[in-house]
């Protein structure tokens, strides 16, 4: 569960040393605010994670000790992705994606899958031939 | 028979239940756009008196707003798009098949299974980004939107943020005659690629809802408008467009009723004069053009009425619900600052990457578009109203070009495509593909009649009876020998016998009584069953009869 939320942090932390240090406008960094502040560039201005709204945005519940267990982790994460806001990429362009192999693209030929009874094995609540869920209504 | 064609549609409104003329409609008529736009066109301007009460109030507001006030709307548009197989798996997708079927460990989201894009989606996307006059972006990429909701099994949408594959384009469109016409060209600002969530089924009475997720994966298309529109009919109009547009390329059915073109609409108001934006409402559930329409000017009146009266802090941001049964929005639920989608860059999939060479390879291989094909027609002199009928529907449009390449009278062609084909086609539910009347057949058709050989009368006849069965104009000609007389003698002789046969007749007409010609020749065209040339048989009659006056 935790590692969730690693991961995610992870992945914008990559992105953020790679790219958003240009002077091109990301929208991404304004409507992150918790994030932005794993994003500023320079490696001391760095805030403790807010775990608690970390946690709520993951759907992770946690309890007030995991909270101080976890933090110091993100936070020793976090730091060894900011070893690489030390290189200087002010000759390098900002590149979009990491990979520079190129398109990896499939035609559109349908196949189907044929394990299917597998796959539906898996659903915790099943109703032939529905999925069964909590009933939700709002999105957000 | 356009105008037939609205004419029994109108009915519809003040009979049936709007959510059933919806559901019906495209089911009767081959050209949606037109009979939605007309069924609100006659709602408001050719029969005021059924809906009176409110049309009198309407109007009111309506006035009241075009004077004080001024509407912005903008629309998000999601298109379904028309591959066989979904956005990151080779799952087929198929309208209507059984739940749970289309499904595997991708697009259900189960660990370790990873995302491959559909060659086809990109094609899809440049195609209706040139078609929508946007600048491509050469390089883009996916995008995590982050949420969490049971119709989508990953967690997050695969989508694009700030990078989407099209942007900064615009649509051409022309308005109904019906509305005062007049042509219009709207922003888009951009069009994004993204895949379709599963759908979910809130059952009735129990705590749960129920979830298929066959739909889970399957690529759209997003097109974002700029907030250009001003009314209900604008904004409906640019939804037609991009319906046509869709259609015309093939990227898509645009069928709103299966949701394969769905519309969000974003409308605010503000006093004319005004710079900044008002608070923005957005507008959901709306499945047919005519509720976009309804639904928009219902939502402007709302919020003037709510303006004027000294209310408008009531105006808040929300997303509202169209009820087409009581045809009012309603509240769904407002909004609590920006949702925190916390998009980040799809770390499974690879940056999109177009040549120039293969855009402009989609580029040269682009269909006429819906506003060439009008500008066209234009061009050759048809009027508006013909213009807008041709080009409404693609099919039809290529009926309709196949018919004048062979060479045929383009405004007799346009006159029987929109007038006794049309009408069977409606009669009898088809499509004009369905039609056993071969383009080929209508120029010879055309021609026939042009050249004598037949008359308009019996060309009719020869028509109704290759719509039905087919075959070839030569044929049924030969086959029921219905070449039109035009040999003089031939058609004097006749004369000749019915003067004969009618003495009494010709007495009364030498006499004065001059109606009686068309008596005469109303027999002359009996015993010629149909085939004498009537100019001719008129002269000669005429003669014959004033022979010794």
């Amino acid at each position: 569960m935790g590692s969730r939320a690693l991961l995610v942090l992870t992945n914008f932390k990559f992105k953020s040393s790679s790219a958003y240090s240009s002077s091109k406008p990301f929208y991404l960094i304004k409507s992150s605010p918790t994030i932005r502040k794993f994003s500023t560039k320079t490696r001391s201005s760095l805030q403790p994670p807010d775990v608690p709204r970390l946690a709520e945005t993951a759907r992770i519940s946690l309890a007030p000790n995991e909270v101080e267990e976890f933090a110091p982790k993100i936070r020793q994460v976090i730091d060894w992705f900011g070893q690489l806001q030390a290189v200087d990429l002010d000759s390098v362009e900002p590149a979009i994606r990491a990979d520079t192999e190129g398109d990896n693209l499939r035609e559109d030929v349908p196949e189907t899958f044929e394990n299917k009874e597998a796959l539906i094995a898996y659903v915790p609540s099943y109703e032939e031939p529905y999925i069964k869920v909590p009933k939700v209504l709002n999105k957000e | 028979m356009a105008s037939t064609l609205f004419r029994t549609i109108q009915i519809h409104p003040f009979l049936l239940y709007p959510t059933a003329i919806c559901r019906r409609r495209n089911g009767v008529l081959y050209c949606t756009m037109k009979s939605t736009q007309t069924q609100t066109a006659t709602q408001e301007k050719q029969q005021p008196p059924k809906v009176k009460v409110s049309q009198h109030t309407r109007s009111k507001t309506l006035e009241k707003i075009t004077r004080d006030y001024e509407a912005i709307i903008g629309i998000e548009t999601h298109v379904q798009l028309l591959t066989l197989t979904k956005a990151f798996c080779s799952c087929p997708y198929n309208y209507g098949c059984q739940p749970n079927t289309s499904i595997c460990p991708i697009c259900m989201g189960l660990p370790g299974a990873l995302p491959v894009l559909n060659s086809k989606v990109i094609e899809f996307a440049v195609k209706l980004g040139l078609a929508l006059n946007c600048k491509l972006s050469l390089n883009s990429k996916f995008d995590r939107k982050q949420y969490f909701y049971p119709d989508l099994p990953k967690g997050y949408q695969i989508s694009q943020f700030d990078i989407p594959i099209a942007t900064g384009g615009y649509i051409d469109l022309d308005l109904p005659l019906e509305f005062g016409g007049g042509h219009r060209k709207f922003g888009i600002t951009r069009v994004h690629m993204e895949e379709d969530a599963g759908k979910l089924l809130h059952s009735g009475n129990g705590d749960y809802s129920q979830v298929d997720l066959n739909r889970a994966g399957v690529p759209l298309l997003e097109i974002v408008s700029e907030p250009d529109m001003r009314t209900g009919i604008e904004a409906a109009e640019y939804a037609a467009e991009l319906q046509r547009v869709v259609r015309y390329l093939g990227v898509s059915n645009g069928n709103m009723q299966e949701g394969s073109l769905r519309c969000d609409v974003n409308v605010s108001i503000r006093p004319v004069g005004q710079s900044e934006f008002g608070t923005k409402v957005e507008i959901k559930n709306l499945n047919s053009f005519s509720s976009i329409n309804r639904a928009i000017d219902f939502e402007i009146a709302r919020q003037v009425s709510l303006h004027s009266q000294g209310h408008g802090d009531q105006i808040v941001q929300e997303t509202r619900l169209w009820e087409e049964g009581a045809q009012k929005t309603v509240t769904m639920r407002k909004k609590e600052g920006l949702a925190d989608y916390r998009y980040f860059p799809e770390p499974d999939l690879p940056e999109v990457i177009l040549t120039q060479e293969y855009v402009d390879g989609i580029h040269n291989s682009l269909p006429e578009l819906p506003e060439m094909k009008r500008r066209r027609y234009e061009k050759m002199g048809l009027s508006m109203q013909d213009v807008l009928f041709l080009a409404n529907d693609v099919n039809v449009a290529e009926y309709f070009d196949a018919t004048i390449s062979r060479g045929a009278d383009f405004k007799l062609a346009a006159n029987w495509i929109m007038g006794d084909i049309a009408a069977y086609m409606k009669n009898e539910k088809l499509s004009i593909k369905e039609i056993k009347l071969m383009p080929e057949e209508l120029v010879e058709l055309i021609a026939s009649i042009k050249s004598g050989t037949i008359s308009g009368k019996i060309g009719k006849e020869i028509l109704f009876e290759l719509l039905a069965k087919g075959g070839t104009v030569k044929g049924l000609i030969e086959e029921k020998d219905l070449v039109q007389i035009v040999d003089p003698v031939e058609i004097a002789k006749m004369v000749d016998k019915v003067l004969s046969e009618n003495p009494k007749q010709l007495e009364q007409y030498r006499g004065g009584k001059t109606k009686l010609q068309g008596f005469f020749a109303g027999q002359v065209m009996r015993i010629s069953k149909g085939k004498a040339n009537p100019g001719l048989l008129n002269k000669i009659l005429l003669e014959k009869l004033n022979v010794k006056s």
